[in-house]
């Protein structure tokens, strides 16, 4: 597959129907990857396409963001299935010009949550490790592993319906057939069934570890805002401290900010330093936006934003009567 | 040197609670940091590089200077003193140092007068630091590049090191010895022991990576300040704070008025200049509005503008932001990038 896309990538290039092409190269450490920007048909036997490649990177095509050393007039992009929603998003939002981008999409397999392994090995540090199709091979200073790779995913890519590019204009490799999700919201409706009080509980605990670093806010593709509320100070609308009081507030404004938006991809969560639970309130919101509008964010081009639209027939019971 | 049985660890604390407030290593639901302990209990002492750094014991992330009411105003006194830090690592021990050189006054060259932080001074005047080796370092650290080392005791008190069932002490500063003259512990480390030491480091320094020949980082930075070579190290980045808010040496700070009424308060708190708005002017105007002045910045502040003025480089190697780049912007491969360019 990877000599395909870099086959393809190489082409691209060549034919001039690009100008850079976004994709991942092998990372510093070990089970990570990083950003790569090709410009030159030499760089692409860097790149690379595995359970490693969580970033998102359509993060890089917003204006705000993108600042890939210059703005370019045609980007090629290797997208997994979640990343080509939010390219979607951005066409959707009049944030990029859909003929400017070249969609690349291929199979994905899910993408490894550092996390969820190192909880593994119980903290103690990889050396080395190995990937092959089931399983992922950990090498420590005193310990040697082999996890199941549906262990160690992220939650996103556990509950994911769109594996492949929904939308696309180049697909490499064969896409994966249909999946079958049943729980996706098994976390949301068992956190519904708790009192408020415990819910109050583990919220208030959750953003009380946020650092205020914004990790979760810059590398999420749907942030995108020219200045975000939490930086403005004229008026300043909230708090600058680490306390839970004024971090809750940036954590939930968000959560709205990306209702009908949020295309699950998990970057917030595996950017957060602290480990914070992001996905949940995302997901409820999530949930509330399908039940009731109908609406999956990130699927069809020609849709309209749940957020920006009315019909009729929508469900008014929030409507106090 | 004297020692003390591992079996005797928790006496050991026990003891220092009754004249010190303990900091340590501790997990709690903040991930690791260290933190005022209640027992020793606590401790963990299996942490190499807690997630938060320790500058955040003298330099919090929000720290009232003063609050005021239609009364009057008071500042808040800082009421852990004296206080004990144990586990500290090398490169945190020397990140104290580095701070010290901006907020306090040991070692402030060229100008004696210059001002002092009272609320840095009160806490970093009375603590005693505790800095074990590190046994094992991580694949992440670099200390060796800066000239620290896992056995490297600069910025420490008392010296711990740990072996298989004890705890060898050494004292480093006037400090430390006071405090292990007037402690009881009368166990003295044996030749065995000592010559263990030597082992345990050459082990240690093993695991490093191979020294990086830093010394042209410096004029480097200086002379391709106007370069491209910037916007490619910036591309990636997404000026998100991570690196600056785990780091054991970043320092740069906002102040922020909250009041309501008759009373209100001022605080000092943690910034980046990662973020679009730290140098946003009041006019409107942001002399760096692009991400690659703002990464730039960082670097050079990092490897240039502090050597500038305090003649050292503002990074002790620990790793952590390398650690923590959710796009794995490594600041190693960064310093390569700038040597070889």
């Amino acid at each position: 597959m990877i000599q395909n896309l870099r086959m393809e990538v190489k082409k691209l290039l060549k034919d001039k129907k690009v100008d850079i092409v976004l994709g991942w190269e092998k990372g510093s450490l070990p089970l990570s990857s990083t950003p790569l920007f090709i410009h030159e048909e030499e760089d692409v036997d860097r790149l690379i396409f595995d359970e490693t490649c969580r970033n998102n990177l359509t993060t890089y095509l917003t204006k705000d963001k993108r600042k890939l050393g210059k703005t370019y007039d045609k980007i090629g992009i290797i997208v997994k299935g979640c990343d080509a929603r939010s390219i979607v998003l951005y066409s959707i939002e009049q944030q990029i010009k859909k003929e400017n981008v070249v969609i690349i999409g291929v199979p994905c397999n899910g993408v490894l949550e550092k996390k969820k392994i190192l909880r593994k090995t119980e903290n103690k540090e990889i050396l080395e490790s190995k990937i092959d199709g089931k399983n992922v091979h950990l090498k420590g200073r005193d310990f040697d592993m082999i996890i199941p790779l549906n262990e160690v995913l992220c939650d996103s890519c556990l509950t994911c319906r769109y594996p492949d590019a929904p939308v696309h204009d180049i697909f490499i490799g064969k896409p994966r057939k249909e999946v079958d999700i049943k729980d996706e919201y098994k976390n949301v409706i068992d956190f519904e069934k708790k009192s408020s009080e415990e819910r109050w509980e583990y919220i208030k605990e959750e953003y009380s570890k946020c650092l205020r670093c914004y990790a979760c806010r810059n590398v999420c593709p749907a942030c995108y805002c020219n200045e975000c509320f939490v930086d403005q100070n004229d008026p300043q609308w909230i708090g600058k401290t680490p306390e839970v009081t004024d971090t809750i507030i940036f954590h939930l404004i968000r959560n709205l900010h990306v209702a009908g938006r949020c295309v699950d991809c998990g970057a917030c969560v595996s950017a957060c330093p602290v480990d914070l639970d992001l996905r949940i309130m995302n997901k409820k919101v999530e949930k509330e936006v399908k039940e009731r509008f109908d609406y999956t964010a990130g699927l069809d081009i020609n849709e309209k934003p749940a957020m920006a639209s009315y019909c009729e027939n929508e469900k008014q019971d929030f409507i106090m009567g | 040197m004297i020692k003390i049985k591992k079996s005797d660890f928790n006496t050991f604390i026990n003891n220092l609670q009754k004249n010190y407030s303990v900091f340590a290593p501790v997990t709690d639901s903040k991930a690791t940091a260290f933190k005022k302990i209640k027992s020793v209990g606590d401790i963990n002492n299996n942490i190499l590089n807690t997630k938060r750094s320790p500058k955040e014991i003298f330099f919090p992330q929000s720290e009232v200077l003063f609050q005021y009411t239609e009364k009057g105003m008071e500042v808040p006194k800082w009421e852990e003193k004296p206080f004990a830090i144990w586990g500290m690592r090398n490169c945190d021990t020397k990140s104290l140092l580095l701070l010290d050189k901006v907020f306090g006054e040991a070692h402030q060259i060229p100008k004696k007068d210059m001002y002092k932080d009272p609320y840095w001074k009160e806490k970093y005047d009375n603590c005693l630091v505790f800095n074990i080796a590190c046994n094992e370092p991580l694949s992440t650290c670099f200390c060796n590049w800066f000239d620290g080392g896992p056995f490297d005791k600069t910025g420490s008190d008392i010296f711990v090191v740990e072996t298989d069932d004890s705890y060898i002490f050494e004292a480093v500063s006037d400090k430390g010895k006071k405090f292990l003259n007037d402690c009881k512990i009368t166990e003295n480390a044996s030749d065995k022991e000592i010559k263990k030491i030597e082992k345990l480091k050459e082990t240690a320094e093993s695991y490093l990576a191979i020294k990086e020949d830093i010394s042209s980082l410096f004029s480097k930075t200086k002379e391709i300040w106007d370069e491209p070579i910037w916007d490619e190290i910036a591309a990636k980045c997404i000026n998100c704070g991570a690196c600056a808010f785990v780091c054991p040496t970043c320092h740069c700070f906002d102040v922020s008025d909250e009041g309501k009424d008759k009373k209100g308060k001022r605080i000092r708190l943690w910034d980046s200049c990662m973020f679009a708005i730290f140098t946003k002017e009041a006019s409107g105007h942001n002399p760096r509005s692009q991400s690659t002045q703002r990464v730039r910045q960082r670097v050079m502040h990092k490897y240039n503008y502090f050597m500038d003025n305090y003649d050292e480089h503002l990074c002790t190697g620990c790793g952590r932001c390398v650690v923590v780049c959710p796009v794995n912007l490594d600041i190693r491969e960064v310093i390569k990038k700038i040597i070889s360019y």
